[in-house]
């Protein structure tokens, strides 16, 4: 007969998924998920659903998974965050009651990470791309945030006049001081690795290609000294505590926003959409992170002296 | 208030995503299509929106009586989309395509297409009906305005003249979107559910063929 450790983790790897890949490490009772959402790399309902099972059947069978880890399968994107084209389907039907869903499924799987500790967990997260949006929102409670040099994040929200709902706030204010929210969420600029490891969002930076090796020694450094860490990591919640009805709150603001947004607004959402879809393609590149300097260029060296940009004509 | 809207959204996902990221259609809303190309895509969807309304009615003929606030949406959704065939015979007659030409014979992506709808209202569940409205008011109301402004400035073609079904629809559709989340919602029947969803499915893959064969 099987030990029931091994039949809880059997039946937890067995699940059809599509979007994400479970990988398991015995040694150190370690379950990596690996994300790969098609077409987009984003949140998509599908994916969020399939990372909801993975993480109520851990929460299902406490003690089995001592550490969680998150990396991205897509080469040069961790996560661009919200699924923009849904917003547009949403916002375009005015459908207030499905947006407030979608954020509030977003902030379920955020509070996962953030009460992790609870349920004997260490959550760790590589990222080794571009990630925007809901996709850096998503990182932030994670334990142990690692990025490779390369890899570039922001909140670029506030470009097409909406606001990044799901938690930045929140951990950003906590981990960086409510001045560097200020400037990340309100600017709409995108930050390097290494300037967000300087104002401590970022844990760790690692040269590209050291990112396998550096969530190893991660975990490896905190396994023997687990529980302890875990029981500040709760007390730490405690001392800077982030509330489930403030995430709540601050969606509920989210979704009045989004109902707000303009032609033109939605216009902007569209091109950085197809351009989130246009780095999934074979052979192409370049993708929302070089769609959104375009668009920071524009604004600032077109609109606001010719208006005859491509910005301008949105 | 049960929400199938979000639920067929998300069971759905995939198949409007693949419509989205078809290469075909990516270029079109990107950059635009050749004169050659929009003619035919015209041409296609004349016999998708003729059939739009006898579709809507064979199934609001066959609906149970249960379903008697979809069977008044399908009627005025009918009065609503009445005629609408003529714009798009006014738009391919301003970029030089005849009548005859238009009507002469769909390709056998449409018919495909236009022969689900057909067979599920009478066979499946008259239901369905509303997953075809889904997918051509999504693809409308999301991807319409893009698509038709990019047309307009890549062939050059003045206001409204040659893309006034496309425009007109991707703000009209808005407002439908909205009512049909709103039908979709007030529906309890499983069945009914998983023929909308069955549908929407269906009517992806079919309209991404007709875009891919273009």
């Amino acid at each position: 007969m099987n030990p029931p450790d091994s039949v809880g983790i059997a039946s937890l790897l067995s699940r059809p998924y599509k979007s994400i890949r479970l990988e398991w490490s015995s040694e150190l009772s370690a379950l990596r998920v690996r994300t790969c959402v098609t077409p987009v790399q984003c949140y998509s309902l599908a994916a969020m659903g399939e990372l909801q099972r993975v993480l109520l059947d851990i929460t299902e069978n406490q003690g089995l998974v001592k550490h969680f880890v998150m990396t991205s399968d897509v080469p040069g994107v961790f996560n661009f965050g919200g699924d923009l084209s849904l917003f547009v389907l949403l916002i375009r039907a005015r459908d207030h009651e499905s947006l407030r869903l979608y954020g509030r499924r977003c902030v379920d799987l955020l509070w996962w990470m953030e009460t992790a500790a609870q349920i004997g967990v260490h959550t760790t997260v590589l990222v080794q791309g571009d990630t925007l949006g809901g996709g850096l929102e998503s990182v932030m409670p994670f334990h142990k945030v690692i990025f490779e040099r390369s890899a570039q994040a922001g909140f670029p929200e506030v470009l097409f006049n909406s606001f990044p709902g799901m938690g930045a706030w929140n951990f950003t204010i906590r981990k960086s001081g409510f001045a560097v929210a200020n400037e990340m969420i309100l600017s709409g600029k995108l930050y390097t690795a290494e300037q967000l490891h300087e104002c401590r969002l970022v844990d760790i930076v690692v040269d590209d290609g050291r990112g396998e090796e550096a969530i190893e020694d991660a975990m490896r450094a905190v396994h023997p000294r687990l529980r302890g860490t875990l029981a500040a990591l709760q007390a730490r919640s405690i001392a800077a505590p982030v509330t489930y009805q403030s995430l709540m709150d601050i969606v509920d603001r989210w979704t009045i926003n989004s109902l707000s947004l303009t032609d033109r607004d939605l216009k902007l959402m569209e091109r950085l959409a197809r351009a989130q879809a246009r780095k999934g393609m074979r052979g192409v590149t370049e993708g929302a992170v070089e769609e959104i300097k375009r668009v920071e260029l524009d604004r600032a060296w077109g609109e606001e002296r010719t208006g005859i940009t491509e910005w301008a004509s949105l | 208030m049960p929400n199938f809207f979000i639920d067929l959204i998300a069971a759905t996902d995939e198949g409007r995503r693949e419509f989205e990221t078809h290469p075909v259609v990516f270029a079109s809303v990107a950059h635009g299509m050749s004169i050659e190309r929009y003619r035919a895509l015209l041409c296609e969807l004349y016999h998708i929106v003729w059939h739009f309304n006898p579709i809507c009615a064979a199934a609001a003929s066959r609906i149970d009586d249960g379903y008697a606030n979809i069977r008044h949406f399908l009627y005025r959704h009918i009065h609503e989309e009445s005629g609408h065939e003529q714009w798009v015979l006014n738009d391919l007659e301003a970029i030089g395509v005849s009548r005859e030409q238009v009507i002469a014979r769909p390709s056998q992506n449409v018919l495909a297409l236009v022969g689900f709808n057909y067979w599920a209202s009478d066979r499946r569940h008259p239901c369905s009906v509303l997953g075809m409205m889904y997918v051509l008011e999504v693809l409308a109301a999301v991807y319409g305005g893009p698509f038709s402004a990019t047309i307009r400035e890549t062939l050059f073609l003045e206001g409204e003249r040659g893309t006034s079904f496309l425009s007109s629809h991707a703000s009209l559709d808005a407002v439908h979107l909205a009512e049909l989340r709103d039908i979709l919602n007030q529906l309890t029947s499983e069945d009914a559910k998983a023929a909308v969803t069955e549908s929407v499915l269906v009517n992806f893959r079919q309209i991404t063929s007709v875009f891919g064969a273009i």
